[in-house]
């Protein structure tokens, strides 16, 4: 058991480095999204153990521990919201630069810094 | 108690009141403002509290300790609370007189505030992540404001990167809670003593990690230069002057306060690091031209003292590095605030921050720079304290070479703004000054009558230096 | 599967269950936040199966025309809003009282008025809160990636 979620921590975590470091943003986001359900597999698999809920602790038997469950839910919801989020940033940045790769990025934005700066800044005089 | 629950209810409730409005219009600008300082009010209140009875302590639905979650205000937190607070409103203030672009941006400060005072209140490894995200996830959107090109894409790296750091921190937390069986900061601190050593510090590194990302240090500032230089100059002064304040608390909370032994192993490598920071971000300054671009990487070589003097350690290292803390985030706040405005008197207050970032005396770097000296000198490492003497000095020259290409050159000067902050343009106008000038006057006073911040940073660092001592075996 | 004359897309099944399975979800939403205290459910569980179904939806038939249909859905972020504020007030009105947060009314071994099996308490307008702010953020968030406001250029 903690074995099987060990591994699967690890591969998502290396399929989501992997893809984090892709060109395309899309794939970025993507990398995150698994190394968030790295995190999260990682508590269940650290802590989780199993019982009834303990809501009654005075019947007896195995418990399981609520903590974890909390924590794992907590981290899901945040991690939903962080990638709605990144996700709406990627879509305003095709949006911008009318590309999602990475390095076009770079690109579109330094070409020969300062001589650009100096001319924009003149148009504004 | 009430003070407690109501320095997190003020700012979540108004700020969640004032996402839904039109931030554009001047009116909720000042709202924000307002209720930020309200919130200042409350903490000041609780700081009053914590300095003469105390940390004060709260179990929310008044569960035994362990099964509820615990808020806690020490002077610590306190500390770091009210400074992120005033920073807010600066930066608040200094946007609405400008005039705010978008209407979620007033909001989404107030809302910065709540989550920042949520995780430097909190007494549990776990709540800390919750409200970490939080103002996390309203730090991303206010990268993205303004809505250029820069700006997007400052965001997506500013996201991204730190994200990646939250994720870090998350699985440290779920070592934590499998190696101590708690997430209650004073538990963990207690029983991470009987853990072995190699699980310990594995689930240190991760913190360490997770808050170096988070602050910008040497070897993880890599995104910092790129976001700072490209987001608003308002919205930079937030993630220096009160985001950065997550890193440097992590590193004072969660290092000397919760890992004290893990510490006191690493010391020479945070030492180290420290000093790598410093001399990197000091060199890399000097050779940049655009003013936003030297100050991120000056924010870089700044956070290196925090870390020295977190790894000198002892009631010396840590309210040296409690003080410098504040003190640095006054000055880089300061600092980016003024690359937005001109005039004679920006010039001047320009003057004081950078006197005070290279710590010369009328300023409150002044002090900030003296702590970080003695403890380096406690140390009993020359090399340590000429390394941060050349640091000072670096710092001097860049900021005066700003100084000169920016404010000397003033008839000229609009030619070099900047294409990507075109739209926020240097502003001319009395009344948008005051921000700036209240800052440097700040500092001023500061430096001028400095008891007051000395003995809270002191009393900051006696709750590190107690949580160590008090629980030892 | 799909006969040639029918436009590309979600095929007449999927757009008939969406609409279907709208109504069946706001119900297991209710039993959700109300078995919540003895049973396994909570106010973020309930939230979710609505705004997958609201998102179900807004795929099969598209975010304007699904907004079209239903018109409750443009009230989406008030409702976040909202039900952000329920949740704050049930967590922070015992400062009020001068107790701590999240305390919750009637508390432990007080009476409880129930309607039903529904126990009207504090941790229940806590969940409703819950509820109304994750249907509320799932229906603009799926709603506003659907269908965003700029196209990008093409």
């Amino acid at each position: 058991m903690t074995l099987a979620t060990a591994a699967a921590a690890a591969l998502l975590f290396g399929a989501g480095s992997y893809l984090l470091l892709q060109r395309s943003l899309v794939r970025v986001v993507a990398g995150i999204a698994l190394i968030s359900q790295c995190a999260i597999v990682t508590i269940i698999g650290s802590s989780l153990s199993q019982g009834r809920a303990p809501l009654d602790p005075a019947e007896g038997g195995p418990l399981s521990d609520p903590l974890p469950q909390a924590l794992a839910l907590t981290a899901l919801v945040i991690g939903m919201g962080t990638l709605a989020l990144l996700l709406a940033l990627v879509h305003r940045v095709v949006v911008a630069h009318g590309t999602a790769e990475r390095d076009e990025l770079r690109d579109v934005d330094r070409p020969g810094r300062d001589e650009v700066v100096r001319q924009e800044g003149d148009e504004t005089e | 108690m009430t003070a407690l629950s109501l320095s997190l209810l003020v700012p979540w409730a108004a700020g969640l009141l004032l996402v839904v409005l039109d931030g554009r219009r001047r009116t909720v600008g000042w709202l924000g403002a307002v209720t930020l300082a309200a919130t200042i009010a409350v903490l000041g209140l609780l700081a009053a509290d914590v300095l003469r009875d105390g940390a004060v302590e709260m179990v929310t639905g008044g569960w035994p300790a362990g099964v509820g979650i615990v808020l806690r205000a020490d002077a610590l937190g306190v500390t770091f609370a009210l400074l992120s607070c005033i920073v807010l409103l600066a930066a608040a203030c200094a946007e609405t007189l400008l005039g705010v672009g978008q209407r979620t941006v007033p909001g989404l400060l107030v809302l910065l505030a709540a989550g920042l005072n949520g995780l430097f209140l909190t007494g549990d490894v776990f709540n800390f992540y919750v409200f970490f995200e939080m103002s996390m996830i309203a730090a991303y959107v206010l990268t993205g404001y303004g809505g250029g090109r820069a700006q997007l894409r400052a965001a997506v790296i500013f996201a991204s990167v730190n994200l990646l750091g939250s994720f870090i921190f998350l699985l440290a937390v779920a070592g934590t809670y499998r190696v101590t069986g708690t997430l209650a900061m004073d538990d963990v601190a207690e029983r991470i003593r009987e853990v072995p050593p190699n699980a310990a510090i594995a689930v240190a590194v991760g913190f360490f990690v997770a808050f170096s990302v988070k602050l910008g240090l040497f070897p993880f500032h890599y995104w910092l230069p790129t976001v700072y230089a490209d987001t608003r100059p308002s919205v930079a002064a937030v993630l220096s002057g009160a985001v950065a304040n997550i890193g440097a608390y992590g590193l004072l909370r969660f290092g000397p306060g919760v890992f004290a032994e893990q510490i006191r192993l690493s010391a020479t490598v945070l030492v180290v690091l420290g000093a790598a920071s410093i001399v990197y971000g000091g060199v890399l300054a000097v050779a940049r031209r655009r003013p936003a671009e030297m100050l991120a990487y000056s924010a870089i070589g700044q956070v290196g003292y925090v870390l020295v003097a977190v790894g000198v350690g002892g009631p010396v290292g840590f309210a040296a590095a409690v003080l410098y803390s504040v003190v640095n985030a006054l000055n880089k706040a300061l600092l980016f605030l003024t690359t937005a405005v001109r005039g004679p008197l920006v010039a001047g207050a320009f003057v004081v921050g950078a006197l005070s970032v290279a710590g010369v005396p009328p300023a409150v770097g002044f002090v900030g720079k003296l702590a970080v000296f003695r403890s380096a000198v406690d140390a009993g490492s020359p090399t340590l304290v000429v390394l941060l003497v050349v640091g000072s000095a670096l710092s001097l020259l860049y900021l005066f070479l700003v100084y000169q290409r920016e404010f000397w050159a003033e008839e000229d000067r609009d030619a070099v703004t900047d294409a990507e902050t075109r739209d926020t343009a240097p502003a001319r106008g009395v009344s948008r000054r005051v921000p700036v000038v209240v800052l440097a006057v700040l500092l001023l006073a500061g430096g001028l009558w400095p008891e007051p911040l000395v003995a809270v940073s002191a009393a900051a660092a006696d709750v590190l230096t107690a949580s160590t001592n008090g629980a030892g075996p | 599967m799909t006969d040639p004359e029918t436009p590309p897309g979600p095929t007449v099944i999927v757009r008939v269950v969406a609409r279907l399975l709208l109504a069946p979800s706001v119900v297991v939403a209710v039993a959700l936040i109300v078995k919540g205290y003895t049973k396994v459910g909570d106010g973020f569980a309930a939230g979710m199966v609505v705004g997958l179904a609201v998102a179900l939806n807004a795929v099969a038939v598209g975010a304007h025309r699904a907004e079209a249909a239903l018109p409750v859905l443009r009230h989406a972020p008030h409702a976040a809003v909202g039900g952000a504020f329920v949740a704050l007030a049930s967590g922070f009105f015992p400062v009020a009282l001068g107790e701590p947060v999240f305390s919750h009314r009637p508390g432990p071994d007080e009476e409880v008025v129930s309607v039903g099996t529904a126990e009207l308490m504090t941790a229940v307008s806590f969940d409703v809160g819950i509820f109304l702010l994750v249907v509320g953020v799932v229906t603009v968030l799926v709603h506003q990636l659907a269908e965003p406001d700029q196209e990008p250029p093409t």
